[in-house]
């Protein structure tokens, strides 16, 4: 007792925390009891200046376990506070008393009665400041979440107070605790009388305009507040009648987020509210909703508008469904959709787009609605297609056409037992379509219209598509030169007819597009043949990419050896991973191999023409590769066998003899792909006939060396030695490039001290350095694909090793002019193919090598130093830029790089337009301000450029600078 | 609002596929490809309309055809959506605007309205082709802000509304 009161007094006159956790560890342990406390503070809440004793005892008591208390101390304690609250000194610390008391588990209905009266009848929220006003309402808050029946209970009296206590909260810390308090009240009261002045206190608050403030103090934004109060809005039906005149009110005066709000809420809110309010307010809605839509603000407020119309319709007719018998629509979906049909009369105009979106969201509505509209707007427009005197708005009519069927086709796809909304109208649909695909100029809508109706669901039968069909052959057929720049929506809507019925198409069109295919490739100066042929065959490749029809494919092309669409046809299909790919290997690649082998042993005058093309023989290389990689393992055992037994008899030999005399090296290269796909099965014999062959061949041809490359690649540890007498040849031959992407990257570290030792020869070192750049570069034959042992990173490893021996090469410059230029080439090579991150640690060191490496004379390189460079802009900030120091001597150099008269790579002046273009968004204003002038006026002559592409690049890189403006 | 606009509902037509798919080949070859018709519309059909969200092009202020060129010589002559419209002049001078930033100077670029399509086509067309009004427009800096915005995005007035 004695202690207690001793700390209480040493608090009083000190107010130190200590005494604190001592009184309260004492009352934990038992040592004293908050009885001893009230009787020693006696003196103290008798006092004038009461506070202070009061406070300690708040103090105190929120330093206590919750359940510390015991049923009657805490009703005395509220009690007590409660009668502190009428007293302007005491009512601080009692508030925070009762923050405290009020969540405790001991605190019962009785206490809350009075604790809540008490507040309600003494506290003046316009006297305290925030944090104190907060306490109140966190008591109100832990009184509802405790003891709700109370507070029920007592009806219009605790509404009433409260509402005063919410009037005039400004603080967001406060609110975001109303609106929760509102939220509840709202759902759970009664308060069927006091609606209006619910709403009041909480619709002033509506739409939120907070912004926080700088520091924001509780960290509450403006999104926060505008859910929370949202879901006050929604709570009840009963602010239905007050809320949407509000709401109509705001949304024709307020920006553009608030504007957003209230459609937001509104989508939330009508459904709440019942169909009965919706239907009463339906036609102000309409008309305010409208305006967003036909006068949009931007295109999310638009849409957002949109799905408030839906979710309207949605509730005002949701309730109808029910009886089927119903099918004339009243009220607003008819009047809407009569007004939107007003405008359609003028389908040219730029508001029947807006109408026509939104009768299309009207179709994502309920069935009846979206029937009501569709049986309105379909024949509307159809109608309006066939009237003669309308025929200037054709075009547009069809364009609506087509986005009614695409939205009717996205209502339905979900539901596929139900009638189709279509299906009443669809003769006429068709009909209007198709002859729609008569007239040039409509024919682009019609298309997009027909792929609509195709891509509908059970719309369409087989013999109507059969109809479409003929109606595309007929274009096709009729107007070849005036078919191009529809040939795209032609081949999409092929192609999903193709998806639902491809028979169809294998019939009709197919046959028109082969007859276009000469038997006999035209020959070079047939121009006009020739495109005629290439057309057909890109149609045919676009197209052949479902099973059934490639199959036809494949059985007229490989008769006709264009195998060059082939290729292209059957990369698509393995990109697409269709299984069929297989099935194809006896058949066709049999068969080539047979041509080939074929036309190489006998020397006949066709043959050689035919191997004389080297596409051609790519291209049946790579159909080759491509169909042998996607086999299984098991089926590409045998086809491996007969191929090495041809090769080790010889077989085959001749075809690398005649074909490197004549068509240089594809043969080889066609040799090379036939081995590409074999897992590691290779003799060393095969490999060292393969080194005879190449022996006796010409050197220069990179071929042969990514063929050998290929084959070291797999077998590094048994050819070491191998490797090494060939390499040697190879150094006396002088052949460095092929050299080096032979050894690509097993060794990096073995590559560079070989590069190390080349540089220092002058004559070889510019093509040396040339190749170092080569390596890490992408390029298809070293694959996955292609079961070549790719290392993990082996990129970024070779980059890692070789970059800073570049630097520090190019860096020394005791080397002389020619050194350094070999590593500022090799440098500049190397950085363009390797991953930023690899070289982003360099990046200052790397930047004056790079702005020197500007001035070498090879464009090759320019323009690699300067893709570098925009690739190093990529993620610069105006703030932390590298490149700022060296702003002048950039500017400069590139504009020196984009004159046509001392640039001849269009290129690299593209290249050079394109940094121009990035250096205003990296470079801060005031660095670069200095050169506006000059860069407008230089890039004044880029303008006159004579390419097309520089040109376009100077008009951009010189609109961004002419905006350029701090 | 509809009632400030000039023309509340114009007539919106498609705009045709870029032309420049017809030769796009990346050659690098001497031949000069001279500056045509097709590209000096390239550069103002993206122009965006005053009061819309759409582009020149698409309203058919501009087109292909209403653009000629002799030697350095250029003559652009675009159709306004309605006779009386007051924007015509701020479309205009978002032409001239955008064609004196990308078109060499050695060009000279007359602008008109096509004959018969405007109320004051004498005022718009003397305003538009006149050196000094120009400049002096183009010193005036909320005039420059609008323009700009027309060169870059959809309808600066509905934004300002």
């Amino acid at each position: 007792m004695e202690a207690t009161e001793r700390l209480a007094r040493t608090w009083i006159a000190s107010g130190r925390e200590e005494e604190l956790v001592q009184i309260a560890s004492d009352i934990s342990s038992s040592k004293t009891t908050l009885l001893n406390l009230v009787k020693a503070l006696g003196e103290y809440l008798k006092r004038a200046e009461r506070s202070p004793g009061v406070e300690l005892l708040s103090l105190v008591l929120a330093k206590l376990a919750p359940d510390s208390l015991n049923r009657p101390a805490v009703r005395t304690l509220a009690n007590f506070y409660t009668d502190k609250l009428d007293d302007a000194d005491t009512i601080i610390p009692a508030l925070q008393g009762l923050v405290t008391l009020a969540s405790f588990p001991t605190f019962g209905p009785a206490e809350a009665t009075t604790v809540i009266e008490g507040l309600l009848r003494h506290v003046k929220m316009k006297a305290l400041t925030q944090n104190h006003r907060f306490k109140v309402f966190s008591i109100i808050d832990s009184v509802m979440a405790n003891q709700r029946e109370v507070i029920k209970g007592m009806g219009k009296k605790f509404l009433d107070g409260y509402v005063s206590l919410c009037e005039g909260e400004k603080d967001p810390r406060n609110l975001v605790l109303v609106f929760a308090m509102d939220r509840v009240i709202l759902i759970e009261f009664d308060i069927s009388e006091r609606v209006q002045s619910l709403y009041d206190v909480i619709f002033c608050y509506f739409p939120i305009t907070f912004r926080p403030p700088p520091n924001n103090p509780g960290g509450i934004t403006a999104d926060d507040l505008r859910l929370t109060l949202r879901s006050v809005v929604s709570a009840t039906p009963l602010f239905g009648p007050l809320a949407i005149p509000h709401y109509l009110d705001n949304l024709a005066a307020v920006g553009r987020p608030a504007k957003r709000d209230i459609l937001e809420t509104l989508n939330v809110c009508l459904p709440v509210y019942g169909p009965k309010i919706a239907r009463s307010f339906a036609r102000k809605l309409w008309n305010s909703l409208k305006l967003e839509v036909f006068q949009p603000v931007d295109v999310n407020t638009e849409q957002l508008a949109l799905k408030t119309l839906q979710t309207l319709i949605n509730t005002i007719y949701a309730s109808e469904e029910g009886n089927e018998s119903q099918t004339d629509v009243q009220g607003l979906a008819r009047d809407a959709c009569e007004e939107c049909l007003t405008i359609l009369r003028e389908p040219e105009k730029s508001q029947a787009r807006p109408a026509t979106r939104v009768l299309c969201s009207f179709m994502a509505t309920t069935p009846s609605v979206a029937k009501f509209t569709v049986s309105q707007a379909i024949p509307h427009l159809t109608k309006l297609f066939i009237n003669p005197d309308e025929v200037t708005a054709r075009p547009a009519t069809l364009v609506l056409l087509a986005q009614f069927i695409e939205a009717a086709r996205d209502a339905q796809d979900k539901d596929t037992t139900t009638e189709l909304f279509l299906a009443p109208y669809k003769d006429e649909v068709l009909g209007a379509l198709s002859s729609g695909l008569k007239a040039h100029n409509l024919r682009l809508p019609s298309l997009g219209g027909l792929k609509g109706l195709v891509t509908t669901q059970r719309l369409l039968t087989d013999q109507e598509l059969g109809f479409i069909v003929h109606h595309i052959d007929e274009i096709i057929q009729d107007h070849p030169d005036r078919f191009d720049d529809i040939s795209d929506g032609v081949l999409e809507l092929l192609g999903s007819i193709a998806e639902v019925a491809p028979q169809i198409v294998v019939e009709q069109t197919l046959p028109i597009l082969f007859s276009g295919l000469p038997d006999v490739a035209p020959a070079r100066e047939a121009a006009a043949g020739r495109a005629q042929a290439w057309k057909a065959l890109s149609y045919l490749q676009t197209l052949c990419t479902e099973p059934q029809l490639f199959d036809t494919l494949v059985v007229r092309l490989t008769t006709k050896l264009e195998h060059l669409t082939l290729a292209n046809t059957l990369q698509v299909k393995v990109s697409k991973k269709h299984a069929d790919v297989a099935k194809y290997l006896e058949r066709l690649v049999v068969r080539l191999f047979k041509i080939f082998v074929y036309s190489a042993l006998e020397f006949k005058e066709t043959a050689a023409t035919f191997l004389e093309d080297p596409r051609l023989l790519q291209a049946a290389a790579q159909c080759m590769t491509l169909v042998v990689r996607s086999l299984p393992q098991l089926r590409q055992e045998p086809y491996i066998k007969s191929l090495l037994l041809a090769l080790s008899n010889g077989n085959i030999q001749p075809i690398i003899r005649r074909s490197l005399q004549n068509t240089e090296g594809c043969a080889a290269k066609h040799l090379r792909v036939f081995l590409l796909p074999f897992p590691k099965r290779l003799d060393v014999t095969v490999l060292r006939g393969c080194d005879a062959t190449l022996q006796g061949a010409t050197f220069r041809e990179m071929q042969q060396f990514t063929f050998v490359a290929v084959i070291v690649n797999r077998k590094v540890d048994e050819l070491e030695g191998f490797l090494e007498g060939f390499s040697t040849k190879f150094w006396s031959n002088e052949v460095l490039n092929a050299e080096l992407s032979l050894e690509r990257r097993h060794w990096a570290i073995v590559t560079w001290t070989w590069v190390y030792q080349v540089f220092s020869d002058a004559s070889i070192n510019w093509d040396a350095a040339k190749s170092v750049g080569l390596i890490p570069g992408h390029d298809d034959i070293l694959t996955k694909d292609n079961h070549a042992v790719t290392r993990i990173l082996y990129a970024q490893k070779y980059v890692k090793v070789m970059l800073p021996q570049t630097i520090s090469g190019s860096q020394d410059t005791s080397g002389g002019w020619i050194n350094l230029v070999a590593f500022l080439v090799a440098l500049a090579g190397l950085i363009k193919s390797a991953p930023k991150a690899t070289y982003l640690g360099e990046l200052p060191s790397l930047m004056p090598l790079l702005i020197r490496g500007l001035d070498l004379p090879d464009p090759q390189i320019r323009s690699n130093v300067i893709e570098t460079l925009l690739a190093a802009a990529d993620g610069e900030t105006p703030e932390k830029s590298l490149v700022a120091e060296h702003a002048s001597t950039l500017v400069n150099a590139m504009l020196k790089n984009c004159m046509a008269k001392e640039m001849p790579s269009s290129t690299v002046r593209v290249a050079a337009l394109q940094y121009l273009a990035v250096l205003p968004s990296i470079v801060r204003y005031d660095v670069l301000h200095p050169y506006k002038t000059q860069v407008i006026k230089e890039l004044g002559k880029a303008l006159d450029d004579p390419k097309k592409t520089v040109r376009k690049e100077a008009v951009e890189a010189r609109t961004i600078w002419f905006k350029y403006n701090g | 609002m509809s009632s400030e606009l000039f023309n509340a509902n114009p007539t919106v037509f498609s705009s045709a596929r870029s032309a420049s798919n017809t030769s796009d080949t990346e050659s690098d070859g001497d031949e000069v490809e001279e500056i045509d018709q097709d590209e000096i519309f390239g550069l103002i059909r993206t122009i965006y309309d005053p009061e819309h969200p759409n582009t020149l092009e698409e309203l058919r202020v501009v087109s292909a055809p209403q653009i000629t060129i002799k030697r350095n010589h250029i003559v652009v002559e675009f159709t306004p959506t309605v006779p009386h419209c007051g924007m015509s002049t701020l479309i205009g001078l978002s032409i001239r605007v955008r064609l004196l930033r990308s078109l060499p100077s050695r060009y000279k670029v007359d602008i008109f309205v096509k004959p018969g399509s405007h109320q004051s086509e004498h005022s718009v067309n003397k305003q538009l082709n006149d050196k000094e009004r120009v400049a002096a427009a183009l010193e005036n800096p909320p005039l420059v802000d609008t323009v700009e915005k027309c060169l870059s995005k959809p309808s600066p007035i509905l934004q300002l509304i």
